[in-house]
């Protein structure tokens, strides 16, 4: 096994768990985000849905919007299932890995999003669908390239500084900027005009663990 | 100029007629198609690479596209209230005469192919049969042999960690499990023509 050199923003290396030649490894940093990782899973694991109130303009009416136990099943599901695509990705040692645990947390956003029936919803939700597969271009072509160039995709020998091109990295930095994109549909709303709470936290959480792993790979090859 | 740097001008070529098609197209299902085609040229950067790896990281890639696609044609079903099935369907004669011929021998050969590759021709015979004959029942029964064919596969990889002298058999179970694997994936394809039960 290569020396351990990552550690320029990662701290230290706490572990390393490997599994044949694929070896994950666990610094501080890695550390810190499966931890925030597993918790936020945990919460969407034991909380209840919320129910959402909607205000019927100039009345003292108000509409609750129920949530149906199936809708609840596979909402929570593919919460769940997002929470641990976002705990692999955070231990990963192997760029390619990383980029199949980005792409399914982007699948599984899809799903936590498109249970909802609701028009403005669905419509939202097919729109990122659109981003997040065409993010999948620049972040399998980084990988690729990177593999190319460099005959490895170990983030143990790649942070020995074995030159991984510029254009790789821009291209994995796109790829995790397409997949992650959900939250800043927030600002569109239509993808939150739903009761949501806990699991569209995982959405959140899992994009912003994603940019900040992703942040330390590119500073580690 | 090596022969990887003509391959990835010419496959990033294809992936920037793809996005700017992608940018100008306003219709969703064309969009929806035109994802796909981007998806596929992923898939050729990564076969550019050339190398054992390569071939390892295409199949992953793959699902991941496949899966990705499915998810989306079911949002836009769901978005565009597209519940009825089509009561006219495509049919041609050779539909009710070919299936169980072509089937079978698509089927042994996969058959005799064995792995990855013969699960493929394998289910392109079952899928052919699906399309061609009733779906309704079948849906189960084979979400079933998937299952036990998935449960075979990680038997045999924990037979390669845990017994590594007995590699042959697990060889063995996980040719035979990848194959069945993959024919009832590409089976289950075959059955899905929205309604109920898909």
């Amino acid at each position: 096994m290569p020396e351990f050199t990552g550690g320029a923003i990662g701290g230290d290396l706490l572990a390393a768990v490997p599994f044949g030649d694929i070896v994950n490894y666990i610094t501080p940093l890695t550390a810190t985000l499966f931890a925030v990782a597993l918790i936020f899973t945990v919460f969407a694991i034991i909380s209840r849905p919320e129910k959402q109130l909607d205000i019927v303009f100039g009345t003292d009416a108000v509409y609750a919007k129920e949530v149906t136990p199936d809708e609840l099943k596979f909402r929570r599901f593919m919460a769940v299932a997002c929470g641990i695509a976002t705990l692999g990705a955070m231990v990963s040692g192997d760029i390619f890995n990383f980029t199949l645990f980005v792409s399914l947390i982007g699948i599984t956003i899809i799903g936590i999003v498109a249970a909802v029936k609701n028009q403005h919803v669905l419509n939202a939700a097919f729109q990122y669908g659109i981003v997040a597969m065409t993010a999948t271009v620049p972040l399998f072509a980084g990988a690729a390239i990177t593999l190319a160039t460099t005959g490895t995709l170990s983030i143990w020998e790649l942070s020995a500084g074995t030159g991984v091109p510029l254009i790789a990295k821009l291209l994995l930095l796109l790829g995790v900027m397409g997949e992650g994109i959900a939250p800043f549909y927030a600002a569109k709303t239509e993808l939150f005009r739903a009761p949501g709470a806990p699991y569209v936290i995982l959405i959140h959480v899992s994009s912003l663990l994603m940019f900040l792993r992703v942040i330390e790979i590119l500073l580690a090859v | 100029m090596n022969e990887y740097t003509i391959g990835l001008a010419v496959a990033f070529t294809g992936i920037a007629v793809a996005f700017l098609a992608l940018a100008r197209e306003r219709d969703d299902l064309h969009r929806l198609l035109l994802t796909d085609l981007a998806e596929i040229l992923a898939l050729a950067v990564i076969a550019l690479v050339g190398t054992d790896l390569a071939e390892a990281l295409i199949l992953p890639g793959l699902v991941v596209g496949i899966s990705e696609l499915m998810a989306l044609s079911e949002i836009y079903l769901k978005k565009e209230r597209l519940y009825d099935e089509p009561t006219e369907r495509v049919h041609f004669e050779v539909m009710d005469t070919a299936p169980g011929i072509l089937g079978a021998v698509l089927v042994v050969y996969g058959v005799v192919l064995a792995g990855f590759s013969g699960g493929a021709v394998a289910g392109l015979g079952v899928l052919f049969w699906f399309l061609c004959k009733g779906h309704r029942e079948q849906f189960e029964l084979l979400e079933t042999v998937s299952g036990y064919a998935w449960a075979a596969w990680i038997g045999a990889f924990l037979v390669f960690m845990l017994l590594p002298q007995y590699w042959f058999f697990a060889v063995m179970v996980a040719g035979t499990a990848v194959l069945v694997k993959v024919m009832t994936k590409m089976s289950l394809l075959g059955t899905m023509r929205g309604g109920q039960d898909a």
